[in-house]
């Protein structure tokens, strides 16, 4: 019980504190607004290319939409500890440093969610596309798993910023990286086999071709491959960002690099 | 004389300056090649290899605004984490001509993108990078690029006013590169976005390098660009110097 405790609330509170930058407005401006006219973009992009149909570009960018509150957010659990000179104290709790870091991905997630679901409401109201009630349930389920998988990778990349100083060149490659490679812009069959097969590793490819499924009506037995497969993803990088968090602490603890800028 | 002196070496001391950034670089570098080997992948699919030219200029068109977007949106607030703001308004001249520079550094650091996505383009994927008028190219694309440089002076004093810039910037990168017709031609946008892109200099601006790369008549969009980006320095002029008397009277200059 204490460990849940110890991964919610302190997930919560430190939300709170490195997210600490935004108002009401900034956050509907650029975390709510902002992903609709990526949307809308690559829709008029797709449309004017004949690339593929509205529904193929709504349903991969509400997908896409978690992933920047999500990537960054892990980044920022990490990285902004380092730079409001709070690290080390975190580091100093006697508590699991693991549960510490891995619970702050919760409220990130939870805000890729919301994310992702206005932008596939919205996305859906203003381009006219209709989503099978009954897939509703599986399709929450879908952007849930997606926003905690881009999370967790968010993380790794955090993870990173106790070794490497510019951490968010990183991130904001990596967000570019996930337009590119996850066949939510280009079909997969468009792109190079070592382009699909990047993609096949990194969050959002997988939850976007089960959330095209369900949207198609094809049901939750023709999603749910694609779908574990994205848990599967994501599990991967939470591990991975457990990991690379203990190897460079204690290596961070050997050099006193912990405070370096 | 040396009012054009001024400006030139500011720019030139704040493009050394960003030149040394990593950050700048890789995102000015890394970010618009992703995009143009998007772009690529997309038009290839879309059967329109014959347009592989548009899309490189497109993507590096989309840096440059990227980065006088981030740039000028935050060059304030960087000024002022450096502690050199009050330096700046302190200097002699007014707060406007000092600025400046900054912004059409963030102008031509994104030509970095412009330049990687033609040889991105030209070194991956073979793109022929035969422009229909390469002189007016070599024209049109610093043209371009200073009239941003303007527009980025507007934004920067708009900005100022408001705490954390550079969230809002992020809302602003996508509307601009969709209703500007970088990439997406305009003719495939709803019909109410006609009036707003006639108004923004990066319309005109990427509408002259286009041409310029696919042929058109490139002066007269070039004309429109610099005319509409003339009215945003003035603009933004008035605004920086109401905002530095506001931020003098107030004793804000330094607060974050």
């Amino acid at each position: 019980m204490a460990l849940f405790r110890l991964i919610g609330t302190g997930g919560v509170i430190a939300y709170r504190a490195l997210f600490n930058w935004t108002t009401p407005a900034m956050f509907i401006g650029s975390l709510l607004v902002g992903p609709i006219f990526q949307l809308l973009f690559f829709a008029y992009l797709g449309r004017q290319l004949g690339v593929a149909d509205d529904r193929f570009y709504i349903v991969g960018n509400a997908v896409l939409a978690a992933s920047l509150s999500c990537v960054f957010g892990g980044t920022m659990a990490v990285a902004n500890e380092r730079r409001f000179g709070t690290l080390g104290h975190v580091l100093l709790s006697p508590r699991s440093r693991t549960a510490v870091f891995l619970g702050r991905v919760l409220p990130y997630a939870g805000n890729g969610l919301l994310i992702a679901v206005s932008t596939l409401t919205v996305g859906a109201l203003l381009l006219g596309l209709r989503v099978p009630p009954e897939a509703l349930p599986a399709l929450l389920a879908t952007l849930a798993v997606a926003a905690l998988s881009c999370g967790f990778f968010g993380l790794t990349l955090g993870a990173l910023g106790l070794r490497f100083r510019d951490v968010w060149v990183v991130s904001n490659v990596s967000v570019a990286l996930l337009l590119l490679l996850t066949g939510v812009n280009v079909p997969a069959a468009e792109l190079p086999g070592w382009m699909r097969a990047v993609g096949e590793g990194m969050p959002i490819t997988h939850a976007a071709g089960a959330a095209r499924r369900l949207v198609a009506g094809e049901g939750f037995a023709a999603a749910a491959p694609a779908l574990a497969a994205e848990a599967a993803v994501g599990l991967g990088y939470a591990l991975l960002a457990a990991l690379l968090l203990r190897v460079f602490e204690a290596e961070s603890r050997r050099r006193a690099s912990l405070d370096t800028m | 004389m040396s009012l054009l002196r001024m400006i030139g070496v500011g720019a030139l001391l704040h493009t050394k300056q960003l030149s040394r950034s990593p950050f700048e670089i890789a995102t000015a570098l890394i970010v618009p090649v992703v995009q143009a080997t998007l772009a690529v992948h997309l038009f290839r699919a879309g059967g329109e290899p014959g347009r592989l030219l548009e899309a490189a200029v497109g993507a590096g068109l989309m840096g440059v605004w990227s980065s006088v977007l981030f740039g000028s949106g935050g060059a304030i607030q960087n000024q002022r984490w450096q502690g050199t703001l009050e330096m700046l308004m302190l200097a002699p001249r007014p707060p406007a001509l000092v600025i400046f520079p900054i912004t059409l550094s963030t102008a031509v650091t994104g030509t970095y993108a412009m330049l990687a996505t033609l040889l991105w383009g030209r070194l991956l994927y073979g793109v022929p990078l035969t422009f229909a008028h390469p002189l007016l190219f070599l024209v049109a694309a610093p043209g371009c690029v200073l009239g941003l440089g303007m527009f980025g002076l507007l934004l920067a004093s708009t900005f100022v006013l408001m705490r954390n810039a550079n969230a809002l910037a992020n809302t602003l990168e996508y509307p601009i590169w969709l209703v500007s017709g970088m990439l997406v031609p305009l003719t495939v946008l709803p019909g109410w976005t006609g009036p707003i892109a006639a108004a923004l200099p990066t319309t005109w601006g990427a509408r002259a390098v286009h041409e310029a790369a696919s042929g058109g008549p490139v002066w007269p969009s070039l004309g429109i660009c610099l005319a509409i980006s003339l009215g945003c320095l003035a603009s933004g002029a008035l605004m920086m110097t109401y905002v530095e008397r506001r931020a003098r009277a107030a004793a804000t200059l330094a607060l974050a």
